[in-house]
């Protein structure tokens, strides 16, 4: 019987031993790109704030950790957490992270000033291409900037730098949207009208041109076309430019459209 | 014997509850504090409350109607300072909001203190609002996490996103 418990205790000693350290080594000593993925793919949870600690004690230079490690922060809005982490993975590699800390100050800060800045300085590390900060051409995201900042000239040079790194049929067809909006703001109704019938013969469907041609006619007096347009931006609202973690600046409402129909009926 | 089988149990012992710890809690998750929170606001569930964008929940029409509702609160208020003041908190499975946390920071992003007082107010504003649409999940509605960003800017409320 003493022969039995002792078996039992060794063994259970051995397992208990055995499961702590089959743990401590996946965290402490497994490949870094296996630990990074789980963390990754865990994002906000802290098990993975846990891990990406170890991974950046171990790896100081590994700068994907301090940027995957941002994100959650960021997200909830701990901009002050978020942004050590980010700026340090900039700091690392400027190249690989600039431009997503740029199109963060943009989208989720609204810090245009910043966010051009780090566009800027991204452009100027990779010269001879064109970059995608988060997959978008970055002569729009600046063109945003300045949108942003209601310097609506300089938007519209970027909107159109960004118009010919991608081809007319290729650009993003908020461009041409933001192009209208822009001149419109400008007084320039006529190359309004121009601008939105760019983003139209892409999609008929792009209600925030209808909406923006429905404003410029009238503007320009021709009430007709500004009814027709305004219906039809009523009818494509379910096209509209939206997205679950931001408001777009260009974004528009179903509201909005209903109100400037009331007061065009008027 | 009963040493090492005393001590291996309590080194598994301790990584299983510090793991359970480590994959139970979140980043931003809000707990109950009645020294803070209002005790009639009630969540729906309770299980882990999901993000904003999770489960699509908005405000209807936007920041741009709430920039329209608060203008008058945003008029009034000044500050002493540029930065963010961001509001966390929940929108219950009806709409309703509650359990607020806020962190506010000067634009280079470093911790301030904008005035508490002013900061209440805001908060007291975003209360009034009502046209919440909770998150919606098959057909569902979930209580779930919200953030609400008030850009400042040499004093003034600039934005709201």
């Amino acid at each position: 019987m003493k022969k039995f418990l002792k078996t039992v205790k060794v063994i259970f000693t051995v397992l208990f031993l055995a499961y702590t350290i089959v743990i401590l080594y996946f965290l402490f000593f497994s490949p870094k790109e296996e630990r990074f993925i789980i963390a990754e793919n865990k994002q906000g949870v802290y098990l993975s704030q846990s891990m990406f600690n170890i991974l950046t004690f171990q790896h100081p230079d590994f700068s994907d950790t301090y940027f995957e490690q941002s994100v959650s922060f960021n997200k909830r809005g701990d901009f002050s957490k978020g942004f050590q982490l980010l700026n340090k993975a900039v700091e690392i590699d400027p190249k690989l992270h600039l431009g997503y800390r740029g199109w963060i100050r943009l989208r989720k800060m609204r810090d245009f000033d910043k966010a051009l800045i780090d566009f800027n300085r991204l452009d100027s590390l990779t010269t001879n291409f064109v970059d995608a900060p988060w997959g978008e051409d970055i002569d729009f995201l600046r063109g945003e900037c300045y949108f942003g900042n209601n310097d609506y000239q300089k938007a519209i040079d970027f909107f159109n730098r960004s118009v010919n790194n991608q081809k007319e049929d290729w650009a993003d067809i908020q461009t041409f949207v933001y192009l209208g909006i822009c001149e419109y703001e400008l007084g320039n109704y006529e190359k309004a009208v121009s601008e939105f019938k760019r983003a139209l013969n892409q999609s008929e469907n792009t209600c925030e041109a209808h909406f923006g041609l429905a404003k410029t006619y009238q503007e320009m007096g021709n009430l007709e076309k500004a009814k027709e347009h305004i219906l039809k931006a009523e009818e494509n609202i379910g096209y509209k430019r939206n997205d679950i973690y931001n408001e777009f600046l260009n974004e528009i409402y179903l509201s909005e459209i209903l109100e400037f129909k009331q007061q065009l009926n008027k | 014997m009963n040493l090492f089988l005393l001590i291996s149990f309590l080194l598994a012992l301790s990584l299983t509850t510090w793991i359970y710890y480590q994959t139970t809690n979140r980043v931003g998750d809000i707990v109950f504090d009645k020294s803070i929170d209002n005790a009639t606001f009630k969540t729906c569930y309770d299980y882990k409350t999901p993000q904003y964008y999770q489960v699509g929940t908005n405000y209807q029409d936007g920041s741009k109607a709430i920039k329209k509702e608060l203008s008058d609160t945003i008029e009034n208020l000044t500050f002493e300072d540029s930065g963010y003041i961001t509001f966390r908190f929940i929108i219950n499975c009806n709409g309703e909001v509650g359990r607020f946390r806020v962190k506010t920071i000067n634009s280079d992003l470093q911790e301030n203190n904008f005035n508490n007082q002013k900061i209440k107010i805001l908060q007291k504003s975003i209360e009034s609002l009502k046209k919440w649409n909770p998150g919606m999940w098959k057909d569902k509605a979930f209580d779930s996490y919200f953030v609400l960003n008030f850009k400042v800017e040499k004093g003034k409320i600039t934005d709201i996103f």
